[in-house]
């Protein structure tokens, strides 16, 4: 048996999904994250026994006539796969825009079931609904839910009517007859029809107590939070506090009582393997997965922290409205209104954002989009930076915020570039976006899209960065004759070998030392390499260690093993995050920019961004710290203007380009 | 309120192309915090114009324009509200409701 | 003779770990993973709102 869940977005779907099947689907509700539907069993105490009950979750839409890709898979799959039974999931506080949906649903001969979701909110605000009344009208079962809640929250009952109904015929209270449906204003008239008995249907079932005082409250609220200016200098004060309290506060108390037990867990390896084994095989059991995936797990509670504190921005609406303020800017270089989605999903992982570009319709669009959303930093990149920003800068909380700021700057930079390579530019754009209420963030919502995202990073850990720092250690131990490196001749190793020639060309950027450049490599695979490897080829068991930071009373430890100046450290974090991303991301752009000049010419872009911008961090910054250029100053200019003029080639043939359909138009 | 006046001021030429007969004027020239009736949506883009209408902003539906914040107008329609840009609220022509 | 013994434990061991890892890799790239363990999407239900965004592009050059 097959239940389908429809609705409008944002009236509770995956919430509801997620409480009938005890899963735990994290995708939010922008369009194009839901591309896809989702299966899951109904879970047993709900079932009643019964087995084979399957619940589909359905990309949210607001009516029959598909306008997105994704609101054509709910349609498709209504129309084409024949649920048994659809659960349509009504917004309580929305009624008026909701059922007109629901009257489409119950034209189909389905038997339906209405969700009358976000109850408790219309009891908060005064509203009544009269549930028997509405169940009259529509004629079929209305049944009041509280997804967000644990208990009482109609879900038992939701079920067994749904096994009730099940094989019944739906009459619809509602018949849109169109003749001709190819007459756009038959259409029309029939679905102006619609929404009229809609509204007789509401004003018969709903009493309304107007509160406009919270509603404004809320509006104040929102010319402060979303102002084109002000509402800038909140976003960065809001992520500074995040970072202060993940960096600088809670994050490191708790990373240190973890990290104690690694080191633990690392000397009593230590001790069962005793003397008599080969040195090869004790390294990389303790240097390379002990010691690599430890460094990089390490960081694991003050990750939850951050994670835990940006659910909480996400639950309570703030986010939305960061968008908004973003929006403008990314309008003014000729992305779509759309872009900000993607951008926004990428701050969790690069591989979803750039497939939610997919929903962005114009082609230049939506490839500038893919190809710049992975600057973001996104949850494999806050390791590295804790890392950095933990033994260089003393845990300050602004350097996570910096490159919050500075990935957002390179988007925008980029986009401006690109528009001018592409020739494309006074593309007009519609954006409309809904702006749910703020409300007070779930703490239960927030542990759980924490805990989640903290087993996938364990996952990550244990399987390609555990992988890799095997692999790493190897290369490391071993020469290319297979002889093992003796100690103090690490360069002849085959990772030395390998990674030289590419320290070369990170001189200039202040940091040329091959363990650098290694780290930099394996980056590509998976961003939290970047700290795995470094844990491995210096021998550092973790970046947090208790007692080592109360002795020297600062970093100076690990941060003298690596031998980089603040001003170097801060060029190779802006180089690891702002150039190109990991091989999952690139994969997604591929796949998204359906172009193969697009596809190269994007990666070579970021390389170019992450290569400039590391050095300029790197020679400004020693500049101004000890008031001269540092190492390497011209050959690095040499290679960036280089670059530039490369762009700046192209830049000027798409302009050519932009020119001549100007006056072919004219 | 602001929002309103600060517009009126910097884009005179914007409210007079706005404008029209019968005190019809698009969404950027209408006055925070009171609620108007829509008119017509202008735009070619037929797609564009089914969607608004399955969000219920059609000819004839209330629309309440809550703030200007930059080049995004916060607009209430049903019990929803919404974030839209420039172009969408130059492209929804409203009357006052009385 | 000792240490032989003690070799080969600590080989199959890391040999079992990394062949779990890849089996892991193997699992989920069957799941249809993208991006093993990939914090997937952002955040909990709602969080967001609903954002119905449409855009319509057409060229006013």
């Amino acid at each position: 048996m097959k239940i389908a869940l429809a609705g409008n977005p944002n009236s509770g779907k995956t919430t509801l999904f997620n409480a009938i099947t005890g899963r735990i689907e994290r995708v939010g509700n922008w369009p194009g994250v839901t591309i896809e539907k989702k299966e899951g069993p109904v879970k047993k105490n709900l079932a009643g026994g019964k087995t084979n009950i399957v619940v589909v979750d359905l990309p949210g839409t607001y009516s029959m006539s598909p306008f997105t890709q994704e609101e054509d898979i709910t349609r498709s799959f209504i129309k084409y796969e024949k649920p048994d039974v659809i659960i349509n999931i009504v917004d309580a506080t929305n009624l008026s825009r909701s059922l007109f949906f629901t009257t489409q649903l119950l034209e189909l001969g389905i038997p339906v079931i209405v969700a009358l979701n976000k109850s408790d909110l219309n009891r908060k605000k005064g509203t009544v609904i009269n549930v028997q009344a509405l169940s009259e009208r529509l004629k079929c079962p209305v049944i009041e839910t509280i997804a967000t809640s644990g208990r009482n929250n109609g879900l038992k009952e939701l079920i067994s009517t749904a096994l009730k109904i099940r094989g019944t015929k739906q009459e619809a209270p509602f018949v849109g007859k169109v003749a001709n449906s190819n007459d756009k204003s038959e259409i029309e008239a029939v679905d102006r029809q619609r929404f009229e008995f809609v509204k007789s249907v509401v004003s018969e079932v709903e009493i309304k107590k107007h509160d406009d005082n919270r509603l404004s409250r809320q509006d104040a609220a929102d010319r402060i939070i979303a102002h084109r200016w002000l509402g800038i200098p909140i976003f960065a004060v809001v992520m500074w506090g995040v970072f202060s309290i993940s960096q600088a506060y809670l994050g490191p108390f708790l990373a240190d009582i973890f990290v104690g037990w690694i080191d633990a867990f690392h000397a009593w390896v230590e001790g069962i393997l005793g003397e008599g084994v080969s040195p090869v095989l004790r390294s990389i059991l303790l240097d390379g997965i002990i010691g690599g995936v430890g460094a990089v797990v390490g960081f694991l509670p003050l990750i939850m922290v951050l994670f835990f504190l940006l659910a909480l921005l996400e639950d309570c609406g703030y986010m939305a409205r960061v968008a908004v303020v973003m929006d403008r800017f990314l309008k003014k270089v000729g992305l779509s209104g759309k872009s900000i989605i993607p951008i926004i999903i990428g701050t969790g992982c690069a591989v979803p954002g750039v497939m939610a570009t997919r929903t962005i319709k114009n082609d230049r669009q939506r490839r500038t989009t893919a190809m710049l959303t992975p600057f973001m930093p996104c949850g494999a990149k806050l390791p590295v930076i804790a890392l950095f920003s933990g033994v260089f800068f003393n845990d300050s909380p602004w350097v996570g915020t910096l490159m919050y700021f500075v990935a957002v700057a390179l988007i925008i930079a980029g986009a401006l570039i690109i528009v001018r390579i592409t020739g494309e530019r006074n593309a007009k754009t519609y954006f409309i976006m809904e702006l749910p209420e703020y409300r007070f963030p779930s703490l239960k919502r927030a542990a759980i899209s924490m805990l989640s995202r903290g087993k996938a990073f364990i996952i990550r850990a244990g399987t390609i960065i555990l992988l890799c720092n095997v692999v790493v250690n190897l290369m490391q131990s071993f020469d290319w004759s297979l002889h093992v490196v003796e100690e103090g001749a690490e360069n002849t190793s085959i990772l030395a070998s390998i990674a030289s020639p590419f320290a070369v060309l990170l001189i200039p950027l202040g940091f040329g030392a091959w363990q650098l450049a290694a780290a930099a490599i394996t980056g590509f695979i998976a961003k939290e390499n970047v700290v795995g490897t470094l844990a491995v080829v210096y021998s550092i068991t973790n970046f947090i260690d208790t007692e080592e930071f109360e002795l020297v009373g600062g970093a100076t430890n690990v941060a003298g093993v690596m031998g980089l100046t603040s001003v170097a450290a801060l060029a190779y974090l802006m180089f690891n995050l702002f150039t190109t991303p990991c091989f999952a991301a690139i994969g997604a752009m591929r796949a998204e920019m359906e172009n193969k000049k697009w596809f190269w010419g994007g990666i070579a872009f970021q390389l170019c961004i992450g290569y400039t911008v590391a050095f300029i961090t790197y020679q400004f910054g020693t500049l101004f710290t000890t008031g001269a250029f540092g190492t390497a100053f011209l050959p690095g200019l040499a290679v960036v203007i280089i670059m530039m003029s490369v762009i700046a080639y192209f830049a000027g043939k798409g302009e050519q380009k932009a020119a001549v359909k100007a006056t072919l138009r004219a | 309120m602001n929002g309103t006046v600060s517009l009126k001021t910097i884009m005179p030429t914007k409210k007079r192309m706005g404008r029209y007969d019968g005190g019809t004027v698009n969404l950027t020239n209408a006055q925070a915090n009171r609620e108007y009736i829509i008119k017509d949506i202008k735009t070619d883009d037929l797609e564009l114009k089914g969607f608004l209408f399955t969000l219920g902003c059609y000819e004839g539906e209330k629309v309440t324009l809550l703030s200007v914040l930059g080049d995004n107008y916060i607009i209430t329609i049903k019990d929803a509200k919404y974030s839209i840009d420039r172009n969408l609220a130059e492209a929804i022509l409203v009357s006052r409701s009385f | 003779m000792g240490n032989i013994i003690g070799n080969i434990i600590v080989a199959v061991i890391l040999v079992a770990i990394v062949v779990a890892a890849v089996a892991k890799i193997i699992v989920e790239k069957k799941k249809g993973a993208k991006c093993i363990g990939c914090p997937y999407g952002k955040g909990s239900e709602g969080g967001y709102g609903c954002c119905c965004s449409l855009h319509n592009d057409t060229e006013v050059n």
